[in-house]
């Protein structure tokens, strides 16, 4: 397929298998989702090559008839992979008696919101290119320091889109391309290993690796001779964009989804209007701003995206949800509907049925400098640069999380001193919010469709 | 199919590949999952496509597609040696592997089931669910939520190389699991879990255990003790870790670092440590890809993804650091033999050095004798994952825990967090239970390189560990 002629040909594909799908039951209700992504990848670990060059497809059929509801999908797009989705799909219907009385019907037809950015020339990059985007990577991170011993340097491109159609009449698509870079330098000094990485992302324009290297090279450098904390006590955090950015992911961008809040799992379910955290907390989630990654012209269903206000000035202000669940919560969708999971996307999203996920949250900017937050705190603080591991397998339902920084600095007396010896950091989610003390100036586009500012909270548990 | 793979072998070849592999998978995934009253998912994925990797001047090209067609087999043969000879000069360290004698499977290589999951149709699934969710409903207390997953995931895989090898298996998961999530007085949730799961037939939950009724009552009667439960202490404590538990540490937090393609470029820190002593002589870690599944349960791995025989790698042997896992060219570069390690997540991914079954061997110790060698400390138990960096610390979630007192069990823990070093937790082993069980199931699995969610086994004994850190309240 062409980038230009895709959405037609999805679009296309799409009305025939609809059509195929009304000769089989006529008293069915269908919905159809086509993939469609072509992904060059080149990766360069210290010297060793993998370079991969290959095009992702697949189908996802529901079926709906007297409130039950089945789901199959198919690798590939043709019409064959197509009709042997829809096949098993009513084959799982007719013999299962279960039922969904919450089900009420898929998507309806709206006018699409707008696609995002778009540089043509992702398009044209070629393997040599993208060879090239790492080998420099590599090269820069590599040559900073003979401290670092291990150098990964790799770049993408990728561009693709998707299609929507069902029996109310919505037929949709939308399209999109992005190109990107990493890379993780490791610093090593007799049993010390300390480790940091830097990327670029975009789908407005052409990736720059230039200075990329070096700065991972020196964040890792930086962060040797550790020292141990040697104590358990209760300090302020300051969360740099990167850490931040999980801790907004792994709090709101969880409890925020209608289906937490629908089926009892979400601890923000009843505390719509009411103050959840500090008057300083703004967060949106935004399905149209043109440069964020995941700006399509629908969502995964058909609805249009939208930007939605979570939290207002530190009150609960709306949750996310998809038709269903909106449905059940007496409300409209806000255009959440996704495939794939996590914060990294899934490889084949057509295979995971519809759920409810963040767009691109945003949290509002404060006015201090990064600089000046550190300046403000008193006594002993924790400066935590990158996100802490362990924070992506907290508990939705308690809010509780426990975390290691890995990427941790001792501040006192308002100076950054010394990086730390791993320390641990836990505490509650919404326990926190409420002491978010302060919001930096340096919003930071981040890996997690996150982007915020760093974030100073008090009171958490620290172990060192 | 198999011709279509020798064809493309061949094609990789002729046009300049110095070796060719191809591989097809064709399996079927089925996901039940019901929230309280309303199946939320009634899911059917047919996942099939053909993944080739050409190997040209030390850097390998891959490229898949999920079409049979010639056509499109033949471009994406192309792709792959492209891209595999406009890498070639951005290679400094080279990963080649020699020739071998061709790799013929037979038909026992598959693991014999009783009850295949495709012979029972959707309704009798939809039961087993609907047991576990009305067993837990009824042991647990203050519920909010109950929720209720089948998963199932066989099929066929077949691959071939440019030494001839034919290698043609089937693989097979099921797994049945329960979570129940309570509200306490003060308006906290806390969880509850129970499972089972593994390359098994649907007589696996016919068995004492793990039947729907023990799976839910698991779940809710976790749940209802947790409504007590107190919040766990920060800070370092002697510790007993549950076999769960365990195997992700043997996974998470050691298995990585033991990976051939970690070793080889210097980012793992068991780089160079062969025959150092890292750990007691309690700590003897295992990969196998075929261990013995009526005994202990787990995964059937047979060959992994470039055709290798699964092999049992003694990493760590009493404390002895033995092996790595490999691929072929990771094994050649390290002067060991492959193990059967290289695995890809699905068609859309290059193999890559993985874990089978990950494991701690056991020990001698009885549970009362665990206990009374922790005497003062936590019981850790169960997990919901983990994450670990490349320098070998680590943080791990146990659902629920114990205070244990001169190795009695006193008073339920909430969910209690685990982090250290996995270098420094070895040096602290004390000893191990006599009881290995390992666990493999259809939901979750390991996530290297964005190739999630590839199902491995897990598993061990339970350790007693002198020194955790605990991340909780101060």
């Amino acid at each position: 397929m062409e980038f230009e002629s895709l959405k037609d040909g999805l679009l296309s594909t799409v009305d025939t298998g609809l059509k195929y799908a009304r000769t089989i039951d006529r008293e069915a209700e269908f919905e159809l989702y086509l993939y469609y992504r072509n992904r060059a990848e080149v990766d360069i670990d210290q010297g060793v090559v993998k370079a991969t060059d290959g095009i992702e497809e697949g189908n996802a059929v529901r079926v709906a008839k007297q409130n039950s509801v089945s789901f199959a999908s198919s690798s590939g797009i043709s019409l064959n992979r197509i009709k042997r989705s829809i096949n098993e799909a009513i084959a799982s219907l007719t013999s299962l008696s279960v039922k969904d009385e919450r089900f009420k019907g898929f998507c309806e037809p709206k006018k699409p919101g707008r696609e995002g950015a778009f540089a043509r020339e992702i398009l044209d990059l070629s393997r040599e290119e993208l060879i090239t985007y790492a080998s420099n990577l590599v090269k820069d991170g590599q040559g900073f320091d003979r401290r670092i011993k291990t150098v990964a340097g790799s770049s993408s491109a990728e561009w693709g889109g998707f299609a929507v159609g069902n029996t109310q009449g919505l037929l949709q698509a939308s399209r999109s391309a992005s190109n990107s870079c990493y890379v993780y330098c490791m610093a090593v000094q007799e049993e010390e290993r300390k480790s940091a990485y830097e990327y670029d992302i975009s789908r407005e324009r052409l990736i720059n690796t230039e200075d990329l290297g070096e700065t991972a090279a020196r964040k890792a450098i930086d962060l040797l001779n550790a020292q141990k904390l040697n104590k358990t006590t209760v300090l302020p955090t300051i969360w740099e964009p990167n850490a931040a950015a999980a801790y907004i992911y792994t709090s709101f961008g969880q409890s925020a989804r209608g289906e937490y809040v629908v089926e009892g799992r979400s601890p923000i379910a009843d505390k719509i209007g009411k103050e959840i955290a500090t008057p300083k907390l703004t967060i949106l989630d935004d399905g149209q701003e043109l440069s964020y990654p995941s700006t399509e012209a629908i969502d995964a269903e058909g609805y249009p995206q939208q930007t939605n206000t979570v939290i207002e000035k530190g009150k609960l202000t709306r949750f996310l949800f998809d038709t269903y669940y909106s449905r059940i919560y007496g409300t409209e969708s806000t255009g959440n509907c996704s495939r794939g999971g996590g914060p990294f996307g899934s490889t084949l999203p057509y295979e995971t049925s519809p759920l409810i996920r963040p767009k691109y949250f945003e949290v509002k900017p404060g006015s201090k400098s990064l600089d000046d937050i550190i300046a403000s705190t008193d006594g002993q603080a924790i400066l935590i640069t990158d996100a802490p591991i362990g924070i992506f397998h907290s508990s939705v339902a308690t809010g509780e999380f426990s975390s290691v920084a890995n990427s941790a600095y001792l501040i006192r007396d308002g100076e950054k001193k010394c990086p730390l010896q791993p320390v641990s950091v836990s505490g509650n989610f919404y326990e926190g919010f409420k002491q978010l003390l302060e919001l930096g100036n340096d919003s930071k586009k981040t890996q997690y469709t996150v982007e915020t500012p760093s974030l100073l909270f008090d009171g958490f548990s620290i172990v060192g | 199919m198999l011709e279509k793979l020798q064809n493309s072998v061949k094609l990789g070849e002729k046009l300049g590949a110095e070796f060719v592999e191809a591989r097809f998978d064709d399996l079927i995934l089925r996901t039940l999952y019901r929230v309280n009253d309303t199946w939320k998912d009634i899911l059917l994925k047919s996942r099939a496509g053909v993944g080739v990797t050409c190997y040209y001047g030390g850097a390998s090209g891959y490229s898949y597609t999920p079409s049979e067609n010639d056509k499109e087999l033949e471009e994406t043969v192309t792709r792959a040696f492209k891209m595999a000879k406009a890498s070639a000069n951005a290679v400094s360290l080279k990963l080649s592997f020699d020739k071998r004698a061709p790799v013929k499977s037979q038909n026992s290589d598959t693991f014999p089931i009783k009850i295949h999951p495709k012979t029972k149709d959707l309704s009798y699934k939809v039961d087993l669910v609907n047991r576990a969710v009305d067993n837990a409903r009824e042991s647990g207390e203050n519920i909010s939520n109950v929720t209720g997953m089948y998963g199932e995931l066989y099929g066929r895989k077949l691959f071939t190389n440019s030494e001839d090898s034919m290698v043609d298996w089937q693989f097979e998961l099921i797994d049945l699991r329960c979570t129940v999530t309570s509200k306490t007085e003060s308006g906290n949730l806390v969880n509850g879990l129970g499972q089972a799961h593994g390359t098994m037939g649907l007589e696996l939950f016919d068995t004492k255990g793990s039947t729907p009724e023990d799976i839910g009552k698991e779940a809710g009667a976790h749940a209802k003790e947790q409504l007590k439960a107190r919040a766990c202490p920060a800070g370092k404590y002697r510790t007993l870790i549950e076999n769960n538990l365990v195997g992700v540490l043997a996974h998470e937090s050691f298995g990585h670092l033991s990976e051939g393609d970690f070793v080889v470029i210097g980012g793992s820190p068991l780089t160079g440590k062969i025959d150092k002593k890292l750990g007691t002589e309690h700590a003897s870690i295992v990969d196998y890809g075929t261990p013995n599944l009526q005994e202990f349960g787990g995964l059937w791995v047979p060959y992994d993804d470039q055709g290798t025989k699964a092999n049992k790698t003694t990493i760590l042997d009493k404390g002895t650091l033995k092996h790595y896992l490999h691929s072929r060219g990771t094994a050649q570069y390290l002067q060991q033999e492959p193990t059967g390690n290289c695995r890809a997540v699905h068609f859309g991914f290059n193999p890559i050095p993985r874990m089978t079954n990950t494991y701690f061997a056991p020990g001698q110790l009885t549970k009362e004798e665990a206990l009374e060698l922790l005497d003062t400390g936590i019981y850790a138990i169960q997990t919901s994952g983990g994450q670990v960096e490349g320098d070998g610390s680590f943080v791990f979630k146990a659902i629920r825990g114990y205070w244990v007192e001169k190795g009695e069990i006193r008073e339920p823990l909430r969910e209690v967090a685990l982090s250290g070093n996995i270098l420094h937790l070895l040096s602290k082993v004390e000893g191990a239970t006599r009881d290995l069980r390992i666990y493999a199931g259809y939901f979750g699995g390991c996530g290297k390189d964005g190739q999630y969610p590839l199902p491995c086994g897990i598993g061990g004994p339970e350790l007693v560990v002198s020194e955790v850190r605990f991340g909780g309240k101060a």
